[in-house]
Protein backbone atom coordinates (compact mmCIF):
# COMPACT_ATOMS: atom_id res chain seq x y z
CA UNK A 1 0.00 0.00 0.00
CA UNK A 2 2.73 2.15 0.96
CA UNK A 3 4.40 1.62 -2.24
CA UNK A 4 1.75 2.13 -4.33
CA UNK A 5 0.46 5.41 -2.59
CA UNK A 6 4.43 6.66 -2.60
CA UNK A 7 4.68 5.73 -6.18
CA UNK A 8 2.80 5.94 -8.75
CA UNK A 9 -0.23 7.39 -7.08
CA UNK A 10 1.80 10.43 -6.56
CA UNK A 11 2.58 10.74 -10.41
CA UNK A 12 -1.15 10.34 -11.19
CA UNK A 13 -2.09 13.18 -8.73
CA UNK A 14 1.03 15.48 -9.85
CA UNK A 15 -0.45 15.16 -13.63
CA UNK A 16 -3.85 15.97 -12.83
CA UNK A 17 -3.10 18.72 -10.84
CA UNK A 18 -0.69 20.77 -13.04
CA UNK A 19 -2.67 19.51 -16.45
CA UNK A 20 -5.59 20.55 -14.49
CA UNK A 21 -4.33 23.59 -13.87
CA UNK A 22 -3.10 24.09 -17.45
CA UNK A 23 -6.54 23.52 -18.91
CA UNK A 24 -8.09 25.73 -16.82
CA UNK A 25 -5.27 28.49 -17.23
CA UNK A 26 -6.32 28.12 -21.24
CA UNK A 27 -9.78 28.31 -20.98
CA UNK A 28 -9.62 31.45 -18.85
CA UNK A 29 -7.58 32.89 -22.13
CA UNK A 30 -10.01 31.41 -24.35
CA UNK A 31 -13.25 32.89 -21.93
CA UNK A 32 -11.54 36.56 -21.77
CA UNK A 33 -10.69 38.75 -25.09
CA UNK A 34 -7.76 41.35 -24.93
CA UNK A 35 -10.31 44.77 -24.25
CA UNK A 36 -8.93 48.91 -25.75
CA UNK A 37 -6.85 50.14 -23.33
CA UNK A 38 -8.87 53.08 -21.88
CA UNK A 39 -6.80 55.46 -19.83
CA UNK A 40 -8.98 56.89 -16.85
CA UNK A 41 -8.27 60.07 -15.03
CA UNK A 42 -7.01 58.66 -11.75
CA UNK A 43 -5.58 58.87 -8.30
CA UNK A 44 -2.37 60.89 -8.65
CA UNK A 45 0.82 59.01 -8.38
CA UNK A 46 3.55 57.48 -10.76
CA UNK A 47 0.51 56.34 -13.01
CA UNK A 48 2.70 54.14 -14.88
CA UNK A 49 3.42 50.52 -14.34
CA UNK A 50 1.87 48.19 -11.66
CA UNK A 51 0.86 50.78 -8.74
CA UNK A 52 -1.29 54.00 -9.03
CA UNK A 53 -0.13 55.08 -5.36
CA UNK A 54 3.05 54.54 -3.82
CA UNK A 55 3.22 52.15 -0.92
CA UNK A 56 3.78 54.84 1.74
CA UNK A 57 0.49 55.93 0.36
CA UNK A 58 -1.04 52.45 0.48
CA UNK A 59 0.23 51.64 4.30
CA UNK A 60 -1.19 55.03 5.48
CA UNK A 61 -4.44 54.93 4.44
CA UNK A 62 -5.72 50.94 5.57
CA UNK A 63 -9.52 52.31 5.53
CA UNK A 64 -11.15 50.49 2.78
CA UNK A 65 -8.55 47.94 2.67
CA UNK A 66 -9.57 44.37 3.84
CA UNK A 67 -6.53 44.75 6.28
CA UNK A 68 -8.40 47.91 8.01
CA UNK A 69 -12.05 46.12 7.55
CA UNK A 70 -10.79 42.88 8.49
CA UNK A 71 -7.96 42.79 10.23
CA UNK A 72 -8.32 39.63 12.15
CA UNK A 73 -9.03 37.75 9.22
CA UNK A 74 -6.77 38.90 6.79
CA UNK A 75 -3.75 38.26 8.87
CA UNK A 76 -4.81 34.98 10.03
CA UNK A 77 -5.53 34.33 6.39
CA UNK A 78 -2.22 35.15 5.31
CA UNK A 79 -0.07 33.46 8.03
CA UNK A 80 -2.66 30.52 6.59
CA UNK A 81 -1.36 30.17 3.12
CA UNK A 82 2.60 31.70 4.23
CA UNK A 83 2.53 28.20 5.82
CA UNK A 84 0.21 26.03 3.60
CA UNK A 85 3.09 26.87 1.24
CA UNK A 86 6.39 27.38 3.25
CA UNK A 87 5.92 24.20 5.54
CA UNK A 88 5.60 21.85 2.50
CA UNK A 89 7.91 22.83 1.08
CA UNK A 90 10.58 23.16 3.43
CA UNK A 91 10.00 20.32 5.09
CA UNK A 92 13.24 18.01 6.08
CA UNK A 93 10.99 15.15 5.20
CA UNK A 94 9.86 15.70 1.83
CA UNK A 95 13.24 17.05 0.96
CA UNK A 96 14.64 13.34 1.84
CA UNK A 97 11.94 12.01 -0.60
CA UNK A 98 12.22 14.36 -3.26
CA UNK A 99 16.41 13.87 -3.17
CA UNK A 100 15.82 9.89 -3.05
CA UNK A 101 13.72 9.89 -6.25
CA UNK A 102 15.11 12.88 -8.15
CA UNK A 103 18.64 12.92 -6.76
CA UNK A 104 18.02 16.82 -6.25
CA UNK A 105 18.91 18.32 -3.13
CA UNK A 106 16.29 20.83 -1.44
CA UNK A 107 17.11 23.18 1.48
CA UNK A 108 14.72 22.77 4.39
CA UNK A 109 13.96 24.43 7.98
CA UNK A 110 14.77 22.62 11.09
CA UNK A 111 12.18 20.44 11.98
CA UNK A 112 11.13 21.84 15.19
CA UNK A 113 10.16 24.98 12.73
CA UNK A 114 8.06 23.37 10.09
CA UNK A 115 6.32 21.83 13.05
CA UNK A 116 5.75 25.05 14.74
CA UNK A 117 4.64 26.26 11.49
CA UNK A 118 2.26 22.88 11.04
CA UNK A 119 0.70 24.14 14.67
CA UNK A 120 0.06 27.41 13.59
CA UNK A 121 -1.93 26.20 10.20
CA UNK A 122 -3.73 23.48 12.04
CA UNK A 123 -4.71 26.69 14.59
CA UNK A 124 -5.45 28.71 11.22
CA UNK A 125 -7.93 25.81 10.15
CA UNK A 126 -9.50 26.20 13.53
CA UNK A 127 -10.27 30.00 13.31
CA UNK A 128 -11.64 29.30 9.90
CA UNK A 129 -13.96 26.21 11.00
CA UNK A 130 -15.46 28.27 14.05
CA UNK A 131 -15.20 31.38 12.00
CA UNK A 132 -17.95 28.84 9.59
CA UNK A 133 -20.33 27.91 12.22
CA UNK A 134 -20.48 31.15 14.22
CA UNK A 135 -20.17 33.98 12.24
CA UNK A 136 -23.91 34.69 10.87
CA UNK A 137 -23.00 35.91 7.25
CA UNK A 138 -20.45 33.00 6.91
CA UNK A 139 -23.14 30.60 7.86
CA UNK A 140 -25.41 31.88 5.56
CA UNK A 141 -23.95 30.97 2.65
CA UNK A 142 -22.35 27.80 4.02
CA UNK A 143 -22.51 24.39 2.44
CA UNK A 144 -21.34 20.99 2.97
CA UNK A 145 -18.79 21.41 0.46
CA UNK A 146 -17.24 24.26 2.58
CA UNK A 147 -17.12 22.31 5.15
CA UNK A 148 -15.38 19.36 2.89
CA UNK A 149 -12.98 21.67 0.94
CA UNK A 150 -11.26 22.59 4.79
CA UNK A 151 -10.91 19.29 5.56
CA UNK A 152 -9.19 18.40 2.63
CA UNK A 153 -6.92 21.38 2.92
CA UNK A 154 -6.09 20.33 6.46
CA UNK A 155 -6.12 16.83 6.86
CA UNK A 156 -2.30 15.84 4.79
CA UNK A 157 -1.24 18.70 7.84
CA UNK A 158 -2.84 16.93 10.41
CA UNK A 159 -2.16 13.54 9.48
CA UNK A 160 1.23 14.60 8.97
CA UNK A 161 1.57 16.42 12.39
CA UNK A 162 0.06 13.39 14.17
CA UNK A 163 2.85 10.58 11.99
CA UNK A 164 5.29 13.07 12.91
CA UNK A 165 4.79 12.64 16.17
CA UNK A 166 3.99 8.88 16.21
CA UNK A 167 0.94 9.72 18.22
CA UNK A 168 -1.50 7.11 16.34
CA UNK A 169 -0.20 4.45 14.39
CA UNK A 170 2.67 5.35 12.00
CA UNK A 171 1.89 3.42 9.10
CA UNK A 172 -1.35 4.55 9.24
CA UNK A 173 -0.85 8.05 9.68
CA UNK A 174 1.74 8.01 6.95
CA UNK A 175 -0.49 5.95 4.52
CA UNK A 176 -3.00 8.86 4.96
CA UNK A 177 -0.79 11.72 5.13
CA UNK A 178 0.09 11.41 1.53
CA UNK A 179 -3.06 10.41 0.28
CA UNK A 180 -4.85 13.19 1.96
CA UNK A 181 -2.14 15.29 0.02
CA UNK A 182 -3.02 13.96 -3.29
CA UNK A 183 -6.93 14.17 -2.69
CA UNK A 184 -5.57 17.69 -2.14
CA UNK A 185 -3.63 18.00 -4.98
CA UNK A 186 -6.13 16.47 -7.46
CA UNK A 187 -9.55 18.48 -6.39
CA UNK A 188 -7.19 21.86 -6.08
CA UNK A 189 -7.85 23.02 -10.08
CA UNK A 190 -11.52 21.98 -9.67
CA UNK A 191 -12.80 23.22 -6.80
CA UNK A 192 -12.39 26.51 -4.94
CA UNK A 193 -8.93 25.87 -3.94
CA UNK A 194 -8.36 26.81 -7.42
CA UNK A 195 -7.91 30.35 -6.81
CA UNK A 196 -4.79 29.46 -5.73
CA UNK A 197 -4.08 30.40 -9.86
CA UNK A 198 -7.13 32.10 -10.43
CA UNK A 199 -6.25 34.83 -7.91
CA UNK A 200 -3.33 36.28 -10.08
CA UNK A 201 -5.06 35.52 -13.76
CA UNK A 202 -8.85 37.60 -12.39
CA UNK A 203 -6.50 40.02 -10.09
CA UNK A 204 -3.98 41.05 -12.41
CA UNK A 205 -5.24 40.28 -15.92
CA UNK A 206 -8.90 41.07 -15.77
CA UNK A 207 -9.52 45.16 -15.94
CA UNK A 208 -11.66 46.35 -12.65
CA UNK A 209 -12.14 48.59 -10.01
CA UNK A 210 -9.99 46.27 -7.88
CA UNK A 211 -7.62 44.92 -10.28
CA UNK A 212 -4.05 45.51 -9.39
CA UNK A 213 -1.85 47.06 -12.34
CA UNK A 214 -3.81 47.51 -15.84
CA UNK A 215 -6.52 44.70 -16.14
CA UNK A 216 -6.19 44.37 -19.86
CA UNK A 217 -8.54 41.77 -20.36
CA UNK A 218 -12.71 41.28 -20.09
CA UNK A 219 -15.08 38.65 -19.59
CA UNK B 1 -54.32 36.28 -13.20
CA UNK B 2 -52.11 38.78 -15.44
CA UNK B 3 -50.77 37.65 -19.06
CA UNK B 4 -47.15 37.66 -17.69
CA UNK B 5 -47.69 34.99 -15.24
CA UNK B 6 -49.86 32.92 -17.52
CA UNK B 7 -47.08 32.90 -19.92
CA UNK B 8 -45.27 29.21 -19.81
CA UNK B 9 -42.05 29.27 -18.96
CA UNK B 10 -39.31 28.78 -21.93
CA UNK B 11 -36.99 26.46 -20.31
CA UNK B 12 -34.86 26.20 -23.79
CA UNK B 13 -34.59 29.92 -24.16
CA UNK B 14 -32.96 29.76 -20.21
CA UNK B 15 -30.89 27.49 -21.04
CA UNK B 16 -29.61 29.12 -23.96
CA UNK B 17 -29.01 32.75 -22.07
CA UNK B 18 -27.26 30.53 -19.49
CA UNK B 19 -25.23 28.25 -21.50
CA UNK B 20 -24.14 31.51 -23.58
CA UNK B 21 -22.09 32.47 -20.12
CA UNK B 22 -21.61 29.19 -18.81
CA UNK B 23 -18.33 29.31 -19.00
CA UNK B 24 -17.10 32.00 -16.63
CA UNK B 25 -20.16 32.11 -14.65
CA UNK B 26 -19.56 28.67 -13.27
CA UNK B 27 -16.25 29.32 -13.03
CA UNK B 28 -17.39 32.26 -10.54
CA UNK B 29 -19.70 29.99 -8.95
CA UNK B 30 -16.93 27.44 -8.20
CA UNK B 31 -14.06 29.45 -7.33
CA UNK B 32 -16.31 31.42 -4.85
CA UNK B 33 -14.61 30.83 -1.64
CA UNK B 34 -17.68 31.61 0.56
CA UNK B 35 -15.47 34.05 2.58
CA UNK B 36 -18.18 36.71 3.01
CA UNK B 37 -15.47 39.44 2.44
CA UNK B 38 -17.39 41.00 -0.36
CA UNK B 39 -19.94 41.77 2.61
CA UNK B 40 -18.92 45.08 3.85
CA UNK B 41 -18.38 46.26 0.35
CA UNK B 42 -21.97 46.62 -0.43
CA UNK B 43 -23.37 49.85 0.43
CA UNK B 44 -27.15 47.98 0.89
CA UNK B 45 -25.25 45.47 3.25
CA UNK B 46 -23.83 48.29 5.40
CA UNK B 47 -27.13 50.50 5.46
CA UNK B 48 -29.58 47.15 6.19
CA UNK B 49 -27.70 46.80 9.56
CA UNK B 50 -25.37 44.20 8.06
CA UNK B 51 -28.25 41.97 7.09
CA UNK B 52 -26.19 38.90 5.32
CA UNK B 53 -29.19 38.61 2.47
CA UNK B 54 -27.83 42.03 1.03
CA UNK B 55 -24.27 40.26 0.94
CA UNK B 56 -23.10 39.92 -2.61
CA UNK B 57 -22.39 36.76 -2.45
CA UNK B 58 -25.47 35.52 -1.08
CA UNK B 59 -27.22 37.41 -3.53
CA UNK B 60 -25.23 35.87 -6.83
CA UNK B 61 -25.15 32.45 -4.74
CA UNK B 62 -29.41 32.65 -4.12
CA UNK B 63 -29.76 33.91 -7.70
CA UNK B 64 -27.64 33.26 -10.22
CA UNK B 65 -26.65 30.22 -8.67
CA UNK B 66 -29.68 28.33 -8.03
CA UNK B 67 -30.67 28.87 -11.69
CA UNK B 68 -27.62 27.09 -13.03
CA UNK B 69 -28.15 24.30 -9.91
CA UNK B 70 -32.33 23.70 -11.13
CA UNK B 71 -30.79 23.87 -15.09
CA UNK B 72 -34.27 22.63 -16.97
CA UNK B 73 -36.41 22.55 -13.59
CA UNK B 74 -36.73 26.53 -13.31
CA UNK B 75 -40.47 27.46 -12.79
CA UNK B 76 -41.83 30.90 -12.60
CA UNK B 77 -42.71 30.50 -8.88
CA UNK B 78 -38.75 30.60 -8.62
CA UNK B 79 -38.16 33.33 -10.71
CA UNK B 80 -40.55 35.58 -8.68
CA UNK B 81 -38.60 34.59 -5.48
CA UNK B 82 -35.57 35.58 -6.83
CA UNK B 83 -36.69 38.74 -8.74
CA UNK B 84 -36.24 40.64 -4.72
CA UNK B 85 -32.82 39.74 -4.54
CA UNK B 86 -31.76 40.82 -8.17
CA UNK B 87 -33.62 44.17 -8.53
CA UNK B 88 -34.59 45.39 -4.86
CA UNK B 89 -31.28 43.67 -3.27
CA UNK B 90 -28.90 45.06 -5.66
CA UNK B 91 -28.46 48.01 -7.65
CA UNK B 92 -25.75 47.23 -9.84
CA UNK B 93 -22.92 49.84 -8.25
CA UNK B 94 -20.46 47.57 -8.70
CA UNK B 95 -18.89 48.48 -5.42
CA UNK B 96 -18.72 45.05 -4.83
CA UNK B 97 -14.91 43.58 -3.79
CA UNK B 98 -14.09 40.07 -4.01
CA UNK B 99 -10.73 38.67 -2.77
CA UNK B 100 -10.78 36.66 -5.38
CA UNK B 101 -11.58 38.85 -8.53
CA UNK B 102 -15.26 37.21 -9.06
CA UNK B 103 -16.99 39.80 -11.25
CA UNK B 104 -20.59 40.14 -9.39
CA UNK B 105 -22.56 42.42 -10.95
CA UNK B 106 -22.36 40.24 -13.78
CA UNK B 107 -24.16 37.20 -12.44
CA UNK B 108 -26.41 39.29 -10.92
CA UNK B 109 -26.87 41.25 -14.02
CA UNK B 110 -27.08 37.83 -16.03
CA UNK B 111 -30.06 36.18 -13.58
CA UNK B 112 -32.31 39.74 -14.49
CA UNK B 113 -31.48 38.97 -18.03
CA UNK B 114 -33.13 35.00 -17.36
CA UNK B 115 -35.77 36.64 -15.76
CA UNK B 116 -36.77 39.25 -17.78
CA UNK B 117 -36.48 36.87 -20.76
CA UNK B 118 -39.56 35.73 -18.84
CA UNK B 119 -41.68 38.34 -18.01
CA UNK B 120 -40.64 38.50 -14.51
CA UNK B 121 -40.21 41.91 -13.62
CA UNK B 122 -40.44 43.98 -10.31
CA UNK B 123 -43.16 45.90 -10.16
CA UNK B 124 -41.53 49.57 -8.59
CA UNK B 125 -44.97 51.32 -9.01
CA UNK B 126 -46.79 49.37 -6.20
CA UNK B 127 -45.63 49.82 -2.91
CA UNK B 128 -43.53 46.89 -1.87
CA UNK B 129 -45.01 45.06 1.37
CA UNK B 130 -42.17 44.83 3.17
CA UNK B 131 -38.47 46.24 3.09
CA UNK B 132 -37.03 43.18 1.19
CA UNK B 133 -39.41 40.54 -1.06
CA UNK B 134 -37.03 37.69 0.85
Amino acid sequence: MYDFVRGPLVWVAFIVFVGGLIFQAARFFTLTRKKERVFLALNSGSGRGWSIRSIGERFAFLRGTILGTHPVMTIVTSIFHFCLFVAPIFLLAHSILFYQSWGIGIWSFSESTTDLLTAIFLLCGVFFLLRRIFVRRVRVITTAYDYIILFIVVAPFLSGYLAYHQWLDYRTMLIAHILAGEVMLVVTPFTKLGHMLFFFLYRFLIGSEYSFGQGTRTW
Amino acid sequence: MTEQEERPIETDRIKAIMDRKKGGMKRFLSYCAHCSICAESCFLYMAHDKDPQYMPSYKAINSLGKLYKKKDKVDRAFLENIKGIVWRNCVLCRRCYCPIGIDIPSMISLARTICRSQGVYPNFDEPAPKESWL
